[in-house]
C-alpha cells in the first residue's frame, strides 16, 4: 500500500471526561473505499467525526494523537476548519437537505467558497448530480424544494452536496441506514464507479455492505480498533477471533 | 363500587366524556373572546368614519379624529420592537450557540422570566426616571419607544430562544460540514429556519407594546397632541391612553369606543400583516 491518504495514530476521543475511543491506528488508503464496522456505540462515528474536527467543534470532544491527512496533523492545532472541511467532506445518516431547493442545497458550499458566476455553479450542479447518479431524476425539478424528493434522492442529494465541494475525501456515516434496498444499491453503485476519484470512508452496521463495497476493512468494538486490513482477508481469514464473530452474526 | 365506577368510565365513555368537555372549554375560550370583540367593535366601529381616522382631536377628544393619536402610537410601538428585536434576538443566538448550558445561562433565562413578570407601570416608572429625566429625553416618542422595548425584550427572548432550540441540530452540522464558519451557519440556515417562531414572537411583542397604557402615560405624556408628530421628541398621547381619558373623564363615550375599536382594528392588521409574511416566506423557503 503507497502512503495513506488519511492516517490516524493512538487516537483518543472522551466525551465530558468519558473515553469513547481508545489508541486508535488506522490508515486509509487513496482513491479506495475504507469501511469501518462494529456494533452500535462502538465509536465508529466518533472516529469519523474527528476526520474533519466537527466532534472537537460541535460535540466538545477532547482529542488526542494525531489524524495526518497528506502528512498534516489535523489534531494538532492551528487547522483551518473551513479549508478542512472543504478536502474531507461528509456525508451523514440520515438524509439532511438544508431547507430551499435542490439547486440551493448544491450550490451552498461553492457559493461560501467564493464560487458567484452562474455558468460554473451551474456546471457544478449539474456534474455534481451526474456523479451521483441523480441528474435524471431531478434535471426537470432542480428549482423544486429538495424536501420533495424521496428518502433515497435526499441522500444521493446530500452526496451530490459533498462532492459539489470538490472534496479530497468523502466520509461517510451509515449512508444508508434509512433507505430501501434500491436506494442503497445505487449508492453503493455511485461509490464504486467514483472509488479512484476520491478517498472514501465508508461507517456501516452492514458487515455486508462492507463486503460489498470496500477495499479496507476496519473493525471497531467498544472504542478500540481490533484488526484492520484487505476487506477479502478479514472477512475470509480474520486473525482476531471477535471480527469472525461479528462479521458472520454471532453478536452485535 | 369499584365495579361501577369502572363501568361508568369505561374507554368509550370516557372518550366521548373527554371529547366533550374539551369542546366545551374550547367554545367558552372562543366564546369569550368573540363577546370582548363584539362588545368594543359594536359599540365602537359605527362611530370610526373616515373624519375620525384623519383629523385632529378637537375640544380634548369630544369632536375631531385621532390621526395623531394613532400615528403617535404606531410610532411608539415600532420604535421598541425595533430597538427590543436586536437586543431580543442576538441574545437568544448568544444563549442558544454560543454558551454551554450553565449557571449564567440559567441566571440569565431567570431574570428575563423575572422581568416578564413585573407590572408594566414599574417599566413606565423606571422609563420615567431613566429615560425623561436622567437622560433628559422628556415626555416623548424616544422615551416611551425605548421603556416598550425593555418591556417586550423578555418575552423576545424567551420566543426567540425556543425558536432557535427547535431547528434540528443536523443544520448545523450539514453546514459546518459543506466549509461554512459557524457564524454564516446561523445566518443562512439556523436563523432562516427560525424566523417563523421569532416571527410570532415579534407579534406577541407587538401587542404588548401597541395596547400598552400605564409606562407610556409616563413615558410619552398624555397631552393630547394637535399635530401629527415631527419627531421622536415630540411626546404624543397613545390609543389607549386617549381611551383611558376619554372615558375616566367623561368626555365621549361615543369617540372612547371609537379609539378602542380603531387599537382593536390595528392590532387585528398588523397580526394579519405578519402571517401574511410568515405564509409568503414558508411558502418560498420550504
Amino acid at each position: 500500500m503507497s502512503a495513506p491518504k488519511v492516517s490516524i495514530r493512538q487516537l483518543g476521543i472522551c466525551y465530558a471526561g468519558a473515553p469513547a475511543v481508545r489508541d486508535v491506528d488506522l490508515d486509509i488508503p487513496k482513491n479506495a473505499i475504507t469501511a469501518v464496522i462494529g456494533p452500535a456505540g462502538s465509536g465508529k462515528t466518533s472516529i469519523l467525526r474527528t476526520i474533519n474536527l466537527l466532534s472537537v467543534d460541535v460535540d466538545r470532544a477532547e482529542v488526542k494523537g494525531q489524524i495526518r491527512v497528506d502528512d498534516r496533523d489535523i489534531l494538532a492545532g492551528g487547522v483551518d476548519r473551513v479549508d478542512l472541511r472543504r478536502r474531507v467532506g461528509m456525508v451523514f445518516a440520515t438524509p439532511q437537505p438544508l431547507p430551499g431547493s435542490v439547486y440551493d442545497n448544491l450550490v451552498y458550499g461553492p457559493r461560501l467558497a467564493g464560487t458567484r458566476r452562474r455558468a460554473d455553479l451551474d456546471a457544478l450542479v449539474e456534474s455534481s448530480l451526474r456523479a451521483a447518479e441523480l441528474w435524471d431524476e431531478v434535471k426537470d425539478r432542480l428549482r423544486r424544494s429538495a424536501f420533495l424528493l424521496s428518502g433515497g434522492q435526499q441522500q444521493r442529494l446530500c452526496i451530490a452536496r459533498t462532492l459539489a465541494l470538490g472534496p479530497e475525501v468523502v466520509l461517510l456515516d451509515e449512508p444508508c441506514s434509512g433507505l430501501d434496498p434500491i436506494s442503497t444499491f445505487k449508492i453503493e453503485e455511485m461509490m464504486r464507479s467514483l472509488r479512484d476519484r476520491f478517498t472514501w470512508v465508508l461507517v456501516t452496521n452492514n458487515t455486508k455492505q462492507a463486503a460489498r463495497v470496500s477495499q479496507r476493512t476496519a473493525f471497531v468494538l467498544l472504542g478500540q480498533m481490533i484488526e484492520q486490513g484487505p476487506t477479502g482477508q478479514l472477512f475470509t481469514a480474520p486473525k482476531d477471533p471477535r471480527t469472525g464473530d461479528y462479521v458472520e452474526g454471532r453478536f452485535g | 363500587m369499584n365495579a361501577r365506577a369502572q363501568r361508568w368510565l369505561a374507554p368509550r365513555r370516557a372518550q366521548a366524556l373527554a371529547r366533550f368537555v374539551l369542546w366545551s372549554l374550547m367554545a367558552v375560550a372562543i366564546g369569550i373572546l368573540i363577546l370582548i370583540l363584539a362588545f368594543v367593535l359594536g359599540r365602537g366601529l359605527r362611530h370610526v368614519t373616515w373624519t375620525f381616522l384623519t383629523a385632529m382631536p378637537l375640544d380634548s377628544g369630544r369632536a375631531g379624529g385621532v390621526l395623531p393619536i394613532v400615528v403617535g402610537t404606531l410610532e411608539v410601538t415600532a420604535l421598541g420592537v425595533a430597538a427590543a428585536t436586536p437586543l431580543g434576538v442576538g441574545t437568544a443566538i448568544y444563549l442558544v450557540e454560543y454558551t454551554r448550558e450553565g449557571r449564567l445561562t440559567r441566571i440569565i433565562r431567570f431574570g428575563a422570566e423575572c422581568l416578564a413578570g413585573v407590572p408594566s407601570i414599574i417599566f413606565g416608572l423606571f422609563g420615567f426616571v431613566l429615560f425623561v429625566l436622567t437622560l433628559g429625553l422628556g415626555w416623548s416618542i424616544l422615551a416611551a419607544g425605548l421603556t416598550l422595548a425593555f418591556m417586550t425584550l423578555p418575552t423576545l427572548i424567551r420566543t426567540s430562544e425556543e425558536a432557535l432550540r427547535a431547528v434540528p441540530a443536523r443544520y448545523l452540522d450539514v453546514s459546518l460540514s459543506l466549509g461554512a464558519t459557524k457564524w454564516q451557519s446561523i445566518r443562512k440556515v439556523v436563523l432562516p429556519a427560525a424566523f417563523p417562531g421569532i416571527l410570532t414572537g415579534l407579534i406577541l411583542g407587538i401587542g404588548r407594546a401597541i395596547g400598552e397604557t400605564a409606562a407610556v402615560i409616563f413615558t410619552a405624556g398624555s397631552s393630547l397632541p394637535h399635530r401629527i408628530p415631527r419627531s421622536l421628541s415630540e411626546g404624543t398621547r397613545t390609543l389607549s391612553v386617549h381611551f383611558y381619558q376619554l372615558a375616566r373623564e367623561g368626555i365621549s363615550a361615543d369617540n372612547a369606543y371609537a379609539t378602542a375599536a380603531v387599537l382593536v382594528l390595528a392590532i387585528s392588521l398588523i397580526n394579519l400583516g405578519a402571517y401574511v409574511t410568515l405564509n409568503r416566506f414558508m411558502r418560498r423557503y420550504r
